[in-house]
């Protein structure tokens, strides 16, 4: 008898959640119609594509037992810099992801040494950023969104556009079993999953921070440079982040003023739903990238269903409350040592 | 020195002959403007819309030479209340409320009339009837862009609908939308959809894009909210439907006006009313009040229509040119006694 419960509740643990999407799946191909076509499954892909790419920062910050509250509003910060470069600075493509793909490192390193070498605890550190940027993304335009043509405060009007090259970013598609199928923002999170994957468990570099993580001090003492990876991790949040930002801008073709939190709350919840997909019981890449594609799942299918966003809400409440219950309370007795 | 003095007193004569004149036509209290404080108190700042109906009310304040105050409140209705007493205490002569909430603002309003101060409202109802109501009327937003709907595509088609209920333009806007429906059974609505998540855009394109997979044969959306209509955009591009569905849509801003001017483009007309001139109207009303006089209990700013086609016609390609080659866009002739200085153009 000892034998064979517990089994079972290791195999709910481990296989729960994927057995709920799977399951979900099947209801939503039933209720609505078009929901198996390829096309659905890459509209779900690119529909989590942003938040998912900044999930994978987060996961980052997690796994070395931080956080970080601002990969929004970098993210929109991102999203404002590459439209003022590019429609008041006349910047060409590369250089304008340059310079974003440069701010999230910056913001990520000032970040890491905040709360490194300043000692600021993780979360309030990350939501002075926050505040901080989303203030600053205001200002060179006075508030008002970035688009060709517009006024700036000198009076004078703004003449660049953005370029072809960069809006492909976000709009481009891919031939991939149909024509025109795969968006490139799609492939940029599968691609950016797998190295983010790779990079916690297969290297060196990621399973000490794992190990820093789950015990500072000891990872310290065994010779691991703690605040050097802790800076890192919010290095890796932060560049992410501003990528997201880019995919961002590129889809929305101008500069839209917003705050990001929603990107923020839900790359989060996509992060912790990840903690439960396959028992894992902590950050992992893998897991986030699932816990984001559920979401989509269910936003996808409810949206077909003529479901209203107040209930869209509940519901992804649902699933991430259901999720850290599996996490926390049911596969608490295993711990860390289970991954 | 006769000639000097001569000249001092001839310049003086000249330099004073408009000011007196000016003065003359004014009525009290704006013979001397530098003396009138108003203040502007905020519940919406951010955004393109909030931000031109600031620049409206700065300048229609600047017109009249009056000394403005602007408070923000930033979304909170419990501190805009107090900001209400706080101009009260700065001892200003005339508020705008601008936005809120009904039961914040009803008695916060009062205590500043109760205080002999002149208030109007915009967009908010306090509930008083000695505070003028500044309404865009979205009743006629919807009505103008649902008409050219019907004249683009008969009175037979099948619609997707953006709205999220309870905000209170789109709840007004949501009472045309109904009353059209109704008016024309040959309209019918497949699908509706909408959510605030910011970036709305985003969030909506991620939604339309199931909407439109689901219901391949929607040929018209009525997105009443700029940002609604910028979302369904998106995802009608990127599902390769431009040519087939329809948007129609209300307010306006620069980048609406590259997105209905693209190529292709499915947004064909949207219906709006600019909002730099709401905050004029704003400030004119309130003026009309100071004076003595009556704006009357709801001062209503037109929409104008804005479609595809006058926008390539006229060649227009940002707000500026927009208010300059469709004058009922630039100026609405509202609150505008002969007395009345008008901002510069």
């Amino acid at each position: 008898m000892q034998s064979g419960s517990p089994n079972a509740i290791d195999l709910a643990i481990k296989y729960g959640f994927l057995v709920l999407m799977a399951g979900l799946i099947v209801f939503f191909g039933v209720m609505a119609e078009g929901f198996l076509s390829p096309h659905s499954a890459v509209f779900i892909l690119q529909s989590v594509a942003i938040t998912g790419i900044l999930a994978l920062g987060v996961t980052a910050t997690l796994v070395v037992g931080g956080f970080d509250l601002s990969i929004g509003a970098v993210a929109t910060s991102a999203l404002m810099l590459s439209s003022y470069a590019m429609v008041v600075w006349q910047l060409d493509a590369v250089s304008a992801v340059a310079l974003c793909l440069g701010m999230g490192l910056l913001v990520g390193l000032v970040n890491g040494l905040l709360i490194v070498k300043m000692k600021v605890p993780d979360l309030l550190a990350t939501l002075g950023m926050m505040f901080l940027l989303v203030g600053l993304q205001r200002i060179p335009t006075e508030g008002r969104s970035i688009s060709t043509g517009m006024t700036l405060p000198d009076g004078t009007t703004a003449s660049g556009i953005f370029s072809e090259g960069f809006l492909m970013l976000g709009r481009h598609r891919l031939d991939f079993i149909l024509p025109n199928l795969v968006p490139l923002s799609v492939v940029f999170l599968v691609l950016i999953a797998i190295g983010v994957w790779v990079f916690l468990e297969l290297t060196r570099h990621g399973r000490l921070m794992y190990a820093i993580g789950s015990n500072a001090k000891a990872a310290g003492l065994a010779g691991a440079n703690v605040n050097g990876y802790k800076i890192a991790a919010y290095m890796i949040s932060g560049t992410l982040a501003s990528f997201g930002g880019v995919l961002l801008a590129a889809r929305l073709g101008r500069g839209d003023v917003a705050s990001g939190n929603n990107l923020l709350l839900d790359s989060v919840a996509a992060a912790l739903i990840g903690f439960a997909v396959l028992g894992a019981s902590k950050p992992n890449a893998f897991g986030t990238a699932i816990g984001a594609l559920f979401v989509g799942i269910l936003l996808q299918g409810l949206t077909m269903m003529n479901a209203p966003y107040y209930t869209q809400d509940f519901i992804k409440g649902g699933v991430l409350v259901i999720a850290l219950v599996f996490t926390f309370a049911l596969s608490g007795r295993g711990g860390r040592a289970r991954g | 020195m006769i000639t000097r003095r001569l000249f001092t007193a001839l310049a003086a004569t000249v330099a004073m002959v408009p000011g007196l004149a000016f003065a003359a036509e004014m009525p009290k209290p704006f013979d001397k403007p530098a003396e009138v404080k108003i203040a502007l108190v905020r519940y919406l700042s951010t955004g393109d819309f909030f931000q031109a109906y600031l620049s409206g009310v700065e300048k229609q304040a600047a017109a009249l030479g009056v000394d403005l105050r602007v408070l923000d409140s930033r979304q909170d209705a419990a501190l805009q209340a107090d900001m209400v007493d706080q101009a009260i205490a700065l001892g200003v002569d005339g508020i705008i409320i601008q936005h809120g909430l009904t039961e914040s603002m009803q008695a916060a309003a009062q205590r500043a009339v109760d205080a002999g101060i002149k208030v109007v409202a915009f967009d908010v109802n306090v509930e008083n009837p000695k505070i003028p109501q500044i309404e865009q009327s979205d009743r006629d937003l919807a009505r103008l862009a649902l008409e050219q709907a019907v004249a683009d595509n008969g009175t037979t088609w099948t619609a997707g609908y953006v709205y999220v209920p309870g905000i209170a333009p789109l709840d007004r806007r949501d009472e045309t939308w109904k009353a059209v429906k109704a008016a024309n059974p040959g309209i019918k609505q497949v699908a509706e959809f909408g959510t605030l998540d910011n970036p709305i855009a985003n969030s909506v394109a991620n939604q339309a894009r199931s909407v439109l997979s689901a219901n391949p044969g929607i040929n018209v959306v009525f997105a009443p909210y700029d940002e609604f209509a910028k979302g369904v955009k998106i995802a009608v591009d990127e599902a390769g439907m431009s040519g087939q569905v329809s948007i129609y849509s209300a307010d306006v801003s620069t980048s609406d006006i590259a997105a209905m001017r693209e190529a292709g483009s499915a947004w064909k007309a949207t219906a709006a009313t600019n909002p730099a001139v709401v905050g004029e109207v704003s400030v004119r009303a309130l003026a009309q009040l100071l004076a003595g006089e009556d704006p009357g209990r709801s001062v209503i700013v037109p929409p104008t229509l804005i479609t595809q086609k006058m926008l390539n016609e006229l060649d227009i390609k940002n707000m500026e040119e927009l208010g300059a080659k469709l004058p009922a866009f630039a100026h609405a002739d509202v609150a505008v006694p002969a007395w009345m200085p008008l901002p510069k153009r």
